[in-house]
Parts: C-alpha cells; structure tokens; sequence
C-alpha cells in the first residue's frame, strides 16, 4: 500500500510521545553526570544493571499506578502491599512458621494483593469515602501489620530457598547477563502499555478519568473500571512483592517504605495527570528509572576531599560524603510537587513552544485560556444531609447533632475503661497520664477541625509536629538558644510549613491532598536530617516547663503545695492541658461565632458560591492551613518538653488520629462541617481508645503496632458513618419508613 | 401604548458589544435595552451568546469593544462584585448557595452582619425572615440546612439572597430549567411580585411559555448577534419561535419597529 488519501490523515501515536523522549534524554545526562562524578560506581556496566534491576520493582508498581491515577483516582496503598506481601510469604514458606512450599506461598500473597485491591476499590467506589483517605488508611494499616506480624525482626530463609530454584532464580542474573527482574518488568510495561492503549479496557479507563459522569451515561462500568484499575495496582504491587522475596530470600519490616512516594513520583512524572485521564505506561516507566536514578543518586557517598588542621599543618584526607538519610525522602517529595505542577503550568500554557518560537524570534503562539487551568477537580460532595436538628425535640435533639457521636462515645469509653480496671482507672495519675495523650491529639485536631471545615486536608501535621519538635531541640541543645528564642523558632517552623501548603494548594491550585502529602514527606525528612547522628536531649529544664504538672513546676520554683483539692488539681492539670484549652476557647469562639468562622463553612461547604458572595476564598483556606500546622508545631514543642528529649518518631500516626477525631467529632471529609467541640470530643475517643487498648488487662496488653492497625479501621469506620448515615441521613430514612408502616398499620385496624 | 408618551433612561444599555474567545467569536455588534420594572426574555439557540451577554453584563466577563451604560452612565465592570454595587444582581442556574449552611446564613452569605467582633446571628435571622416574608416565598424557615431543602425552595432562597440587595436589575439564568411544575408556577409569581416592586428582570430560558407568562418584552439573539426584538403584548410564540429558527441580523427588527410596522 502505497498512501490512503481519503483517510484522516496519520493517527497520533499512543504508546509513546515527545513527553518520553525527554525523560530518556534527561535520564542520559543525569547518568552521564553521575558517570564524571563518581566512575567508581556509575562507570560500568554493572552499576547499569544493577540500577534497571532495583528500579523494576518500581517499574511494576508504575504500570498499576498509571491505571489508578488514569482513572482519577490515587492508591497510597502500594509501599504497604509490596511489604506486606514480603511477610506473608515469609509467615508462609519460612520454617519457623507454616514451612509450606512457594506454591502455597504465592497464592496466600495474591489472594492478600487481590483482597487489598478489592477493599480500596470497594471503599473508594460503592462506598464513596474519597481515594487518598481511604488508601492511606490502608497504608497505615498494612504498616501495622508488617510491625505487629514480624515484630519489627527481619525474616530469612536462605537455606530453604535453595530447594525452590525455580523461583528464586526469578531474583537472579540469567544465562543472558541480565537480572530476571528487568524481563519480568519490561514484560509488564509492554503488556499494561498495550492494553492501558491499545484496548477497550484502556479506553474506558480514560473516560472514566476525564469525566465520570458523561462516561456513566455512556454506560461506561465505571465503579467496575476503578475496582479494576485498584486490582491491577495492588496485583502489580504483590508482583514487586515477590520479586523482592525471590531477591533478598528474605523480608525485613521496612521493605516498600516510601514506595508509594517513588511510585506517585514516577507516574506523574512520566506524563500522568493528577486530574485524571492522561497517562501512559511507557512513560511511567521511563520515570520510575528517573526518579529511583535520583533516589541512588542522593543515596550514594561521594568522594571528596577535606581539609583538616593537625598541629598548625593544613592536611588534606580523602573521605566520602553521604546525605543523612531523611534527605531523600525531603527531595523526593518536593520533586514530586514540582512534577505535579508542570502538567497545568508548563505543558497547558504551552511554556516549551512560547519559549523556542521566542528564541527563533518567532511570534510566540498563543498561550492557552489562562483561566482554564484548574487543577482542582470538581469538590465531590458526599449525599445531601438532611436537616434532621431542625424538627427532633428533647433528647432527639442532641442526637441529631452532628457531634453526639463522638460525646455518647467519649462517655461510654471511659466508663468502659473503668468497668474493666475499677482499680486504677478512675485514680489521679492515669487520668493525668490521659490528659498528657489528649493534649497532643486534640490541638491536631483543632487545628485540623479548621483545614477540614473549609474542604482541605491536612496529611502533614504529624510531620510538622516532628519538624518542629526537632527544630526546637536543635535550637536548645545544638545552637544553645534559651527557651523563648527556642520556642518562637519552633513556632515559625511550623508556620513556615504551613505556609508553603497554602502556597501550593490556594496559589498553585493544588488539590491539598498531594501538597500536604509532599510536605508530609519533606517535613519528616527534614526531621531526621536534623537530628541525624545528634543526641537531642538535656537542656534548659525552664523550657520543659510546658510539659509538666502545675504541681512540678510548683516545686521547681520552690513553691510550697497548695494541698487539698488544689493539690491534686496540681497533679492532674499541667501547663500543656491549659495551653491546648486556651487554644481550643479561642479556636472554637472564632469558629462559632465570628465571621472568619461563617467564611470557612461557606468556603467548605461551596466555594464557588463564596466566591460569588464576595468572601476571598484563598484567604480562608490560606489561614486554615496556617493555623493548622500552628497547632501541630504546638504539639511538637509540647512533645519534646514532655519527654525531655526529641524521638524522630514523635508525631508518627497522629495524621490518622487527627482526622479520625475531626471526623467523629462531626466534620464531614467534603467541608463544610466541624466544630471544636466535636473535635474535642472526637479527639477524647481516640485517646481512649488508645489507652483501652493498651491497657493491661489481666496481663494482657496489645502492642502498638496493632492498636495503629485498630485506629486505621476506626478512621474508615468513622467516614463511612459521616458519608453514609450523617450525610445521607440513613437512619432518618429508616426511621420515617417505620413511621409509615406504623401509621398503615393503625390505618388497617381502624379499617 | 403608554410607552410612546414619555420615554425614560433605559436602566441598563448595551451598545455595540463585541466578544471574542480566541479565534471563535462569541458576540459580535449586540444590543440591548432594558428599562426599569421591564421583564425581558432572552432567547435564542444554544451558543447564542446569551450568557455570555449577561456575564459582560456583570463584569464576569469583560468586553472586547462596545459599551455598558448603567442609568445612562458609562461603566467598566471588573468583577461581579462591583455591578453588584450598582444594584445588578445575577441568580446562577445551580443557585450558588452553601448546602451546608442554614438558609440565613445563605441569605447574608459573605456579609453576615457583625456586633463587635461576633456574627449578630439575632440580627441575621430577622432580617433574613423580613425579606422572606416580603418575597412572600415557602421557606418555613431561615434556620433550616440549603440542602435540605428542594430545589424550587433552594431557587427561593436564592432569589430571596438577590432581594436582600435591594437590587435594581436581577438575571435569572435559566430558572426554570431544574424546576416542577408546581415550583414554576410559584416562580412566575414571585417574578412578577418582584416586578410589583419595579425591579427589572432580565431571563434567560428556553421555555417560551414562561416569558410569554411575565415578560413585557423577548430578545433573539442568534450567532451572537441581534435576529430580533418584540413586545409581548404584539407578537405570539409562533413568530418569536420563527425568529429564532429563520431570523438574520440584516431582517432585525427592533419591538418600536415592528409595531408601527403592523400598525
């Protein structure tokens, strides 16, 4: 055949593009760059190989993430999957456990890939609860359970491994010269590119990403199109999974942390758009091999040369430098905002073109609509929510409010907490000891109550809880700064980061979710960073005032005990207690009963109204995120006074419990909804049933490993119930249904 | 016909209004008139250019040429906030109210009245009722959640919080188009108790019936550009709809023209 001129002329290629060829060259020059700098590690083929073998894990999780993100949708869930599905072959096939065969094996690691496919898929569709809260319950979950089912120990098997060499060669070099793994990855891009391209199933995916409702009425499948794209995902992860045991012969607890982060990274950064309905599969492969070369990149030591004085006599010693291990997380979450932004702010505005038409000295060609760059979805709202407050009387009324949940169950904790140890319970010290937990939870949740109300989130305030918490100690111990100087640094930290979340979600229009969520990695980075190779405990006792008893601080200025009820009083208030009311009266008096109040449910409950009404929108959510990371930067200062001393893993989970407490509490995952009572309250449930689970009952007491997987289930639990029975009003449905019944009923007997 | 004798400023005067996106051409040369307590239906085909015409109108969008005179005076909107102040208010066809807020709140959304550094929720809600009861709408009550409410009501609400301005103009943007039938007939009436109080209305609608029900006066447009203009009292559906199908820009007539030419 020669030409077909009567056709539409030649169709736009689809497996790859432009987009790909410029993530290949820059992939040449980073590695070329690596090669001048270190010959040593990048210079041979091994070091080549080597990098493509670590990268097709990642690869493999990229082509089930495309399909996710394709869809508009976002799975966090993978770095757990991937871990998880490490112990369970291990629990599996390992001698000291079950002592099966790899058969058994793997079909216990997909069957457990296949049920968290299916639950993300079935929260996020039938059950409406938003992907990012939904998958990073997951997440946090599956980290629950890779700690509580391995204790934190790594699993090997090396010796029985050496039976089954048919799998565990899948790890290894073949007759070739290459690792197995490459092939197994390459084979999944050409296969997910084709189909996610080339078929119906790949075309549907898109549909449903730009534009859900419009491919319902096409009678597109599109809830099973999401199920599918969240199995495709979590088999992709298990796939990684296996690969890894087959390499390592062995799992360890932190196998796939931050995998989620490096995969996200990778899709977007291979021509993914956050919004949906763009993506190709070759592309995030291209750049899961980028984004894990700048992984190795900052990991890897480089030689350099330093200079030392040894009596008078400058002396110049050979020695490597390595970054400290939180900056790559740091890096790698901001190469992911910067990667999310040039999909609206560079290729929709036509940056390249204008740029080469300017350096021609061409007319540069039209930018695109400026005002058509919304990276922000449509909010989703959840059902409508029925006015049930409105016409319940008495004791009906306070259960139609949006927090009797939270305050019913708050109560009826702690009297179970007391039923089970009448001994203790009830006893001054624990109940300061559970004053102490509240504090920290319930100023997260104040300010969190802010962020939700006006329909953002806030992933990063365990994060910024941490950085402040370091900063501080930094401050104190390293640089040596008295208490006040300490405490405003800490204080601005806080504010800095919350700062740079309103940036990025008002300004850059970011949907918040994966702003806080960079944040949320560079704020924990930045963390260890800090406090890599540092003691961080030891300073001025005048500064850990702000974590004692009002009793201690008695006795520290030589105060004499008041005694009586005001002594006991002492024992039980401490100074964080009253800081974190004093936080809340203000907190809640704005929201209640000012106007910023009124202007953060509007903004909440429909931003485009508020803008129409008059009311700067950007404003409000700006200061929401700078309260809200206030808040957490309080709970950092408070964290360290309390302890003494600054533990990098303070402040870890409490994201999770903060949500779950607004959300208990009465916010609504959609905005518009929340109040610091509720909060409050909703924040006493989880500090109680953190302490119920923890308690000692007649010797036994669970590890906290799994009361985290607890709390995952009470934050899914505690949205659902928000989307489906206060926002859908289920229980006002069924109710009114009885009464109908009931009145036919009255109406056949007086028949 | 009284509108011979004496002639007032037209409350609002589009002249010669010119919009282009890019390289499609959204409106090109459209007038418009409106005089105060007139109803004027806006009609045409899809892409007509109608809400286009009123988002120039309220400074949602801006003109590329042409001008906008409010009460004779020459005007530059920037926002929709600014004609707002010159008494111009729009209801939106999805009503722009805040579903999880009370009706109150709706009605004072963005300028809640304050005491000292407090919401004045006393002074809210009476005020929120008096309009209410003026607009002589269904809403049992102003403490009662927007979406919890149907959506005749929620459109109620809407027009109250347009009232509640003291406007001088209001554009309805398709009111009729998610409505019952019972809500449509609650709606005309409203419309033509807001007519009692001598506001002009613009409407934009598809339904024929409904203008033909208010209005004193329907305006085609077609393309972007003016096919025609009549009185209600002097033409019938047939001929607007006619208008509509097979009117050009160069047969255009204007509602003066066409009645002293059936005259």
């Amino acid at each position: 055949m020669t030409t077909v001129p009567s056709g539409p002329g030649r169709r736009p290629m689809q497996l790859i593009g432009g987009w790909e060829a410029g993530l290949a060259i820059m992939m040449v020059l980073l590695y070329v760059v690596g090669t001048i700098l270190n010959p040593r590690f990048f210079g041979s083929a091994d070091a080549l190989m080597s990098l493509l073998r670590d990268s097709a894990r990642y690869g493999v999780m990229a082509v089930g993430m495309t399909f996710v993100i394709a869809n508009k949708d976002l799975d966090l869930s993978v770095g757990s999957t991937f871990g998880l599905v490490g112990v369970v072959f291990a629990l599996v096939f390992n001698t000291a456990h079950f002592d099966m065969g790899v058969v058994p094996a793997i079909i216990a690691c997909i069957v457990l890939g296949t049920i968290i496919g299916l639950t993300n898929g079935v929260l996020v569709t039938f059950l409406r609860v938003p992907a990012f809260i939904a998958t990073l319950t997951m997440l946090f979950i599956g980290r629950g359970f890779i700690l509580g089912l391995t204790g934190g120990q790594s699993i090997l098997y090396p010796i029985k491994a050496r039976d089954y060499q048919w799998f565990f060669n899948l790890g290894e070099t073949n007759a070739w010269g290459f690792n197995n793994q490459i092939f197994i990855a390459l084979a999944a891009v050409a296969i997910g590119a084709v189909v996610l391209a080339k078929t119906r199933w790949g075309y549907e995916t898109f549909a449903t990403g730009g534009n859900e409702q419009a491919a319902i009425y096409a009678g597109i499948p599109t809830r099973w199109v999401r199920i599918r794209a969240y199995l495709l995902s979590s088999w992709c992860a298990t796939i990684a999974g296996l690969m890894a045991v087959a390499q390592d012969k062995g799992t360890s607890p932190q196998t796939g942390l931050m995998a989620e982060l490096i995969v996200i990274a990778a899709v977007i950064i291979g021509g993914a758009s956050i919004l949906g309905g763009r993506g190709r599969i070759i592309g995030s492969y291209f750049g899961a091999l980028l984004v894990f070369l700048i992984n190795k990149v900052l990991r890897e030591s480089w030689p350099i040369t330093r200079t030392v004085e040894i009596n008078g006599v400058e002396v110049q010693v050979q020695s490597t430098f390595t970054l400290p291990a939180g900056a790559v997380p740091a890096f790698i979450g901001i190469l992911l905002i910067i990667a999310v932004l040039i999909e609206p702010y560079v290729i929709r505005r036509r940056v390249p073109e204008r740029l080469w038409a300017k350096l021609r000295g061409l007319p540069p060609p039209p930018a695109a609509d400026a005002g058509g760059v919304a990276i922000e979805g449509v909010q989703t709202k959840g059902a409508m929510a029925s006015d049930m407050a409105y016409d319940a009387r008495g004791i009906g009324k306070f259960f139609a409010r949006r927090d009797a949940l939270a305050i019913t169950l708050a109560t009826l904790l702690w009297v179970i907490g007391l039923a089970l140890r009448p001994d203790y319970w009830w006893h001054l010290p624990n109940t300061f000891a559970l004053l102490l937990n509240y504090t920290e939870v319930a100023l997260i949740a104040v300010g969190l109550t802010y962020v939700i109300a006006a329909g953002d989130i806030d992933l990063s305030v365990g994060a910024v809880l941490a950085l402040s918490g370091s900063v501080t100690a930094y401050a104190l111990k390293v640089v040596g700064l008295d208490p006040g100087t300490a405490i405003v640094i800490g204080l601005c930290v806080g504010l800095l980061a919350g700062t740079i979340n309103g940036v990025l979600t008002v300004m850059f229009g970011l949907p918040a979710f994966i702003a806080t969520l960079g944040m949320f990695y560079m704020a924990r980075g930045v963390a260890s960073w800090i406090t890599a190779g540092q003691q961080l405990t030891g300073w001025s006792e005048y500064f850990n005032v702000l974590g004692r008893k009002i009793g201690d601080i008695l006795e520290l200025y030589g105060l004499p005990d008041p005694g009586g009820f005001l002594g006991a009083l002492a024992d039980v208030v401490s100074v964080q207690t009253v800081w974190m009311i004093l936080v809340a009266v203000i907190a809640g008096t704005v929201i209640g009963f000012m106007p910023y109040g009124q202007r953060l449910y509007a903004t909440g409950g429909n931003r485009r109204a508020a803008d129409y009404a008059g009311i700067n929108t950007g404003r409000v959510r700006f200061f929401a995120f700078l309260f809200c990371a206030l808040c957490a930067s309080m709970a950092g200062l408070i964290n360290i006074a309390y302890f003494r001393s600054f533990n990098p893993i303070a402040g870890q989970f409490r994201e999770l419990d903060g949500i779950a407490a607004v959300i208990i509490g009465g916010g609504s995952i959609f905005g518009g909804y929340g109040t610091i009572i509720g909060a409050l309250a909703g924040a006493g449930v989880i500090t109680l049933i953190r302490a119920l689970l923890q308690l000692n009952v007649e010797g036994f007491s669970m590890p906290q490993h799994w009361v985290n997987v607890f709390l995952g289930v009470i934050l899914i639990i505690a949205v659902l119930i928000d989307i489906w029975v206060r926002q859908a009003n289920i229980i006002g449905e069924l109710r009114a249904s009885l009464r109908i019944a009931r009145r036919r009923k009255k109406e056949d007997a007086n028949v | 016909m009284s509108e011979t004798t004496v002639k007032p400023t037209p409350i609002i005067q589009m002249q010669g209004i010119h919009k282009s996106f890019g390289a499609v051409q959204a409106l090109g040369d459209v007038n418009l008139k409106l005089y105060p307590g007139e109803v004027l239906g806006l009609v045409g085909d899809n892409s007509a250019g109608k809400s286009t015409l009123m988002k120039i109108l309220t400074g949602a969008y801006h003109r590329d040429t042409g001008s906008v005179l409010v009460d004779g005076k020459a005007t530059h909107f920037r926002n929709p906030h600014e004609s707002r102040d010159s008494g111009i208010e729009m209801i939106y066809q999805d009503f722009a109210l805040c579903g999880n807020m009370d009706v109150g709140q709706n009605i004072f959304l963005g300028r809640w009245p304050r005491r000292g550094p407090f919401v004045d929720r006393k002074t809210m809600y009476s005020e929120a009722d008096k309009v209410l009861k003026r607009l002589k709408v269904d809403v049992n009550s102003v403490f009662q959640r927007v979406e919890s409410l149907s959506g005749g009501r929620q459109q109620s609400v809407a027009i109250a919080r347009a009232i509640s301005f003291d406007p001088r103009v209001v554009i309805l943007d398709e009111p009729t188009a998610n409505l019952s039938v019972m809500a449509t007939e609650r709606l005309l009436e409203t419309m033509l108790e807001l007519k009692k109080h001598g506001v002009a209305q613009i409407i934009i609608s598809h339904r024929l019936q409904d203008i033909f029900a208010v209005g004193d006066r329907v305006m085609v447009l077609k393309r972007g550009e003016n096919v025609g203009d009549r009185f209600i009292a002097h033409t019938t559906e047939q001929e607007v709809l006619q208008i509509i199908v097979s009117g050009t820009p160069e047969n255009a007539l204007t509602a003066e023209q066409a009645v002293a030419e059936a005259a």
